[in-house]
């Protein structure tokens, strides 16, 4: 019955060389998919290249149905998985201004480390200010502290704050994925191409 | 001939569906193993904090947000992002690696300079650091590791990166195109 | 030929996943629900019932007080009046009726200490013990026959007959001895007929860490 490590399956002191393994596999997925281009994200943004959105949703859409599925068949306990917590505005206010941040930077500090690994000045860089923000941040916590620690609504999940059926909602979830990906497909078409 | 082979190749990347399929998978079995999902910005967190630990012990003792990852006797830096953070740089360089896209460079649209694209990089990735300090994660940690147990948090961080990045766009449109 | 075949099927490639999508998401809606069943599977439960390790004699539980050992905790698993009027030294009241609340948990569920159930026979101490396995704690004990085998045995043990093996007065003087430890008092020892008296031994505090999980942490 998963999950193994915190289950005792597999002993604690493999945490580190499995997070080793797995980040290289999300190293490799990442860079292999395009994601080490700035230009190639932004396209996302632009129309140009859908690339982000298309590896993005299909991801989502199966981690999804696979956590579903293996809860069903028990294999997995659905209820020990580490639910990101919600802090409403600090949720919104810290995505909009991860939002800027994407479009000015052309990275997220995921792709952005696979770029530094392929020797990307402007990755580094990137890494560098992500660095400065995070600085910023600590040093100005004081005044961050109310966002950061208010408004929380505990670990929820869609299912305990929007009261749906995880599973309608998954496949709600995977019929708007399908139509992202026609539509991204269409305004491929009508936009010009960017070479890069 | 090999040499245009290369250059070929240095742009041919995985369909993105094959991709986001593997990535899933990969989700997918992060959660079987270790109940947590993936991420990138909690290593960056921690690489500053351990700065500031080893050049102002004392300032990072009171503040109220360093120390709260500082213990007793662990450093900050034997976390499991930052080993998963090391797997990732191993992992791009072995992909790079495999296709020849390893060398250095600054990538730009041509219609700006170097100058400007690190200017922008490094605007970009003061505000990123900072956003992801705010929403407690990034795309990676927050929106696609949450979006795989339907966290609302998670989707809500997703929503909102994407949503001001699209309205945002305009105004780098520069920049890249 | 064969080639052409291919090149068709994969023209549809993507309308084909899109296809496998729907299927697998819409398997999940359609599925048949069903209850989970919690805690331990079946068979993991009888072969703990069937375990010697599930019941604790008199005579071993009488050395384990006697020697003071940390490692075990009695719980007294009946009512309140019960455990006002006697109980095993030392012993914690969960009635089964609490069995379940969080303060009650945090002695069950736990890793450092083994725990010996007890009541006035072993039933509901049985009943206990299968509430807990049930749920997957360990190291769960059930004291044979309970406070009434308590009394046989350690308070007021039988004496053997002249003609008994060796054996038996050999036990009847180690039952005896630990009746002493336990406060009964013989009237070969005092010249006074006195009834017999038990005595609560000193109350030992007993602390239990909260079970630690390794529980699942954030990403970024």
């Amino acid at each position: 019955m998963g999950p193994l490590i915190p289950n005792g399956v597999i002993p604690i002191e493999w945490d580190n060389i499995i997070a080793i393994l797995i980040g290289i596999v999300f190293g490799f997925v990442l860079e292999a998919s395009g994601f080490s281009s700035s230009r190639k994200l932004a396209g996302l943004f632009y129309g140009y290249d859908f690339a982000v959105l298309k590896v993005f949703f299909t991801a989502a859409v199966v981690s999804l149905i696979g956590v579903y599925y293996m809860d069903y068949l028990g294999y997995l306990d659905i209820t020990q998985l580490y639910v990101h917590p919600l802090y409403l505005w600090g949720a919104i206010i810290g995505g909009i201004i991860m939002g800027v941040g994407f479009v000015a930077g052309g990275f997220c500090p995921g792709t952005s480390l696979c770029a530094v690994a392929i020797g990307k000045i402007d990755a580094m860089v990137y890494v560098a200010g992500i660095m400065v923000g995070i600085f910023i941040f600590s040093e100005l916590y004081p005044l961050f502290q109310p966002i950061y620690e208010g408004y929380f609504y505990g670990n929820v999940t869609l299912e305990d704050s929007l009261g749906i059926n995880p599973y309608w909602f998954v496949f709600i979830f995977s019929m708007i994925a399908i139509v992202a990906f026609v539509v991204s497909d269409m305004v491929t078409k009508k936009v010009k191409k960017i070479f890069y | 001939m090999k040499k245009e082979l290369k250059q070929k190749s240095k742009h041919i990347y995985w369909n993105p569906y094959y991709g986001g399929f593997l990535l899933g998978i990969l989700i997918l079995f992060t959660f079987y193993l270790t109940g947590r999902g993936l991420g990138a910005s909690g290593a960056m967190k921690s690489s500053v904090v351990s700065i500031i630990e080893s050049v102002a012990p004392t300032h990072a003792e009171e503040s109220n947000y360093y120390s709260k990852f500082i213990t007793e006797d662990e450093s900050p830096m034997k976390n499991w992002l930052v080993f998963e953070t090391l797997g990732v740089l191993i992992g791009a360089f072995i992909s790079g690696g495999l296709n020849g896209r390893i060398g250095w460079r600054i990538q730009h649209s041509p219609k700006i300079t170097s100058k400007r694209r690190l200017v922008f990089a490094l605007g970009g990735g003061v505000l990123f650091g900072l956003g992801a300090q705010i929403a407690r994660g990034c795309t990676s940690g927050a929106a696609l590791s949450g979006m795989a147990v339907l966290s609302t948090g998670g989707f809500i961080t997703m929503l909102a990166i994407f949503a001001s990045a699209y309205a945002t766009a305009y105004f780098f449109r520069k920049n890249w195109i | 030929m064969v080639k052409k075949k291919i090149a068709k099927v994969l023209a549809f490639r993507y309308k084909i996943l899109a296809a496998i999508l729907i299927l697998l998401a819409g398997g999940l809606v359609l599925l048949p629900k069903y209850q989970k069943h919690e805690g331990i599977k079946p068979e993991e439960l009888v072969s703990h019932a069937m375990s010697p390790e599930r019941y604790m004699t008199t005579d071993r539980l009488a050395h384990i007080l006697i020697n003071q050992d940390p490692s075990f905790i009695l719980i007294d698993v009946r009512d309140e009046k019960s455990f006002a009027s006697y109980t095993l030294p030392n012993a914690i009241n969960i009635p089964l009726e609490k069995l379940f609340d969080e303060d009650s948990e945090s002695y069950l569920n736990q890793n450092q200490f083994d725990v010996v159930l007890f009541s006035n026979d072993n039933f509901h101490a049985d009943q206990a013990w299968i509430l807990c396995n049930r749920l997957g704690y360990k190291n769960l004990r059930v004291l044979k026959g309970g406070i009434n085998q308590w009394f046989t045995t350690i308070i007021n043990p039988l004496k053997p007959e002249e003609n008994m093996p060796a054996a038996a007065h050999e036990l009847y003087a180690t039952r005896k001895a630990a009746s002493m430890f336990f406060g009964v008092v013989y009237p070969e020892q005092v010249k006074v007929e006195a009834p017999k008296i038990v005595k609560e031994a000193p109350k030992k505090v007993i602390t239990v860490e909260k079970k630690k999980k390794a529980a699942a942490e954030g990403g970024c």
